[in-house]
């Protein structure tokens, strides 16, 4: 023992050692500070944070776990590509070799993949908890849009990368993908007010040609590998530098104690080691389950992409499902665009249009019983989508309880009645002015400090919200199939 | 900008000279970067394709029957001919609603889309499930070799009325 502590006393006497490290390793105040303040890996963070911050029944860890997996796929992702071409001609046989060719192959490939799937749940969730603790409000706000630009190009990333394997379900999830943004209004060659042909449309361009090919697989592998990992790259960085610069919100017990925080009297401890040894054992015990679980399960793969043989039901990924289920009830440019795009602006709008500046660091549902309420709402019925399109959807897209067998020939479900024009147009507009005038009318209390812009805003989104509950209602229970037809539009 | 505060200085200029290259430093920079947008938008939509070519000779009448709905050409080329009493068809392999390739079910006479399950007349109509509209159709005429000639660039829509287009179906003479 005495012989390694001389040695690494000489060591760390050295000039190199020094030119590296150029603080000590005691647990002094001026140590600890630089270590943070020299490192360039460890100066995103601050010197001190809240203590109250940094409990994990606060954060969940979430954030720091969503960063740690996108950090296991960027190698993992790398390791991958060293045995994979983008030419559809060999793309599949690739993937064949990684499983049963390559050391390691299959393994790394596994990781990948659930690090994906852990990623897209871990970024819900993390979003789920901020807002609930409103460490979205000021002065947060811009920083909740970056998160939300991150879950964006969170899913986008999962998209462009379930093709490369090109197998059954990659040619298949993407061609139904991408055929929704056809129906894109003016920039799809089969959406309303449409300007362009299927040559120079959306889909076009995003797939360089008429059909899922070559030119699709290039780009989605340059979109997946490098360019979307840039824009993540560069918003991860916007994002975390905020949550330093806007201050950590802290986690209070009451409303007191909240203005207290904002005024920055929360007792603080060091980021080193306090912080950081924090965001170490979260990263170990979370490679720790993925590991594990890249051991004993193995990531799928379908028989190799046949454009003339559509599986049967064609499914999206998982986190997809709900957008496939809402296809059912809507117009394709409804469900595939119009929807997806309020979800994203009226997730982004959530900071600004919130007159409630109360709640920061809080798991208080008593302040905000209806802001909370609403988001749950959304998230559980987002949740609902998805369990319904991946336990009780079946061949033809019909109905199955889970129990049954995909064997049994369902009566197609008959294409139901559409109110006609004339209780169709009176009901939607009953249903608009209903939401947009009475809620205000009735309960005054709860839209106090909402401007009436605002108020606009988020009773339209909340309308359209509530509208997909109803419309599946109606086509579920009783085989309503539009409300109102129209030549340019069914809703 | 310089202009407001020295109004009187400059009084019957129209534009002080310095504010003058300002604004054209500052336009001409701007135009490059919007130039360059454009150009990038532009190089993303390709001038060439390297797809199958968009028409084929689907062999001569004669190999038909009366009443087919004939898969022969559906895995190449994503295309059923239908021979009917007065003539042909070609009708497009592609749903209406996602663009999953329907399969024909000769047993409950119609076409089936495996995706959403919408549902097709063998004359393309829709009739169950989220299929906006009928399956699209091709130009199909006679070549000069006396194959039939199916022309996939030229689509025929039935909601835009475009079935009654003498090309959308090859009559045959009697």
């Amino acid at each position: 023992m005495a012989l390694i502590s001389s040695l690494r006393s000489r060591v760390q006497a050295t000039e190199f050692y020094r030119s590296v490290f150029r603080h000590g390793y005691s647990g002094t105040e001026r140590n600890r500070y630089r270590t943070v303040l020299t490192n360039v890996f460890l100066h995103l963070h601050p010197l001190r944070v809240p203590r109250s911050s940094l409990r994990f029944t606060y954060t969940w860890g979430l954030g720091g776990i969503s960063l740690l997996l996108f950090l296991v796929m960027l190698i993992t992702g790398v390791l991958l590509m060293f045995y994979y071409a983008p030419d559809s001609r060999r793309a599949y046989d690739d993937m064949k070799d990684l499983e049963f060719a390559v050391a390691f192959g299959m393994f790394m490939r596994n990781l990948h993949r659930w690090a994906a799937h852990a990623m897209v749940i871990t970024v819900w969730l993390h979003m789920l908890r901020v807002f609930v603790t409103a460490a979205y409000k000021k002065p947060r706000q811009f920083n909740w849009v970056i998160g939300v630009a991150l879950l964006v190009s969170t899913l986008l990333l999962s998209f462009s990368g379930y093709l490369l394997p090109w197998d059954q379900i990659a040619f298949w999830a993407i061609t139904v993908g991408t055929n929704m943004a056809t129906a894109t209004p003016v920039l799809g060659a089969e959406g309303p007010f449409s300007l362009v042909g299927y040559d120079n449309d959306l889909r076009f361009v995003i797939l360089g040609g008429r059909f899922v090919g070559q030119s699709a697989l290039l780009r989605f592998y340059v979109l997946h590998c490098l360019a979307l990992p840039l824009v993540a790259a560069v918003l991860m960085a916007v994002h975390f530098w905020r949550v330093r610069k806007d201050r950590f919100s802290v986690r209070v017990s009451s409303l007191a104690a909240e203005k207290q925080a904002a005024a920055g009297q929360a007792a603080k401890v060091d980021v080193w080691p306090h912080l950081v040894s924090r965001e170490f054992l979260a990263m170990v015990l979370t490679l720790v389950v993925l590991v594990g679980w890249s051991l004993l399960v193995d990531a799928p793969l379908e028989e190799v992409a046949n454009p003339n043989n559509t599986p049967n039901p064609a499914k999206a990924p998982w986190y997809f499902l709900g957008l496939q289920e809402m296809l059912v009830y809507f117009d394709p440019w409804i469900a595939g665009v119009v929807l997806p795009s309020l979800i994203i602006i009226g997730l982004a709008v959530i900071p600004y249009v919130d007159p409630n500046p109360h709640g920061v660091g809080l798991y208080g549902f008593r302040h905000r019983p209806y802001t909370i309420s609403v988001f749950l709402a959304g998230f559980l019925l987002w949740v609902v989508l998805i369990l319904i399109g991946q336990f009780f959807r079946g061949p033809g897209w019909n109905w199955y309880w889970p129990w049954e067998s995909w064997e049994i020939d369902k009566p197609i479900y008959a294409k139901g009645t559409d109110f006609p024009w004339y209780v169709g147009a009176p009901v939607l507009l009953l249903y608009c002015g209903t939401a947009l005038y009475l809620p205000r009318r009735l309960w005054p209390t709860v839209f106090v400090g909402l401007s009436s812009g605002k108020y606009v805003i988020v009773m339209g989104l909340l309308a359209v919200m509530v509208s997909l509950p109803i419309k599946m209602a109606l086509r579920l229970l009783l085989n309503v199939h539009y409300v109102l037809v129209t030549p340019w539009f069914k809703i | 900008m310089s202009i407001k505060a020295n109004k009187e200085t400059y009084d019957g200029v129209w534009m002080p000279r310095r504010d003058f290259f300002t604004r054209m430093t500052w336009f001409t920079f701007h135009s490059a970067v919007v130039g360059t947008l454009v150009a990038s938008v532009r190089l993303m939509f390709p001038k060439v394709l390297f797809e199958p070519p968009m028409s084929f000779r689907a062999g001569f009448p004669e190999d038909y029957q009366v009443g087919e709905i004939s898969e022969r050409w559906k895995k190449r080329q994503r295309t059923w001919i239908v021979r009917t009493e007065e003539g042909f068809y070609a009708l497009s392999g592609k749903c209406t609603h996602l663009g999953c390739t329907p399969n024909w079910l000769p047993a409950e006479n119609k076409f089936k889309c495996p995706c959403h399950g919408s549902g097709f007349y063998p004359t393309g109509i829709n009739f169950e499930g989220p299929a906006p509209r009928p399956l699209e159709r091709f130009r199909v005429t006679v070549a000069e070799d006396g194959q039939l000639l199916v022309d996939k660039s030229r689509v025929f829509r039935q909601e835009a009325g475009e079935w009654n287009n003498p090309d959308a179906f090859l009559r045959l003479k009697a």
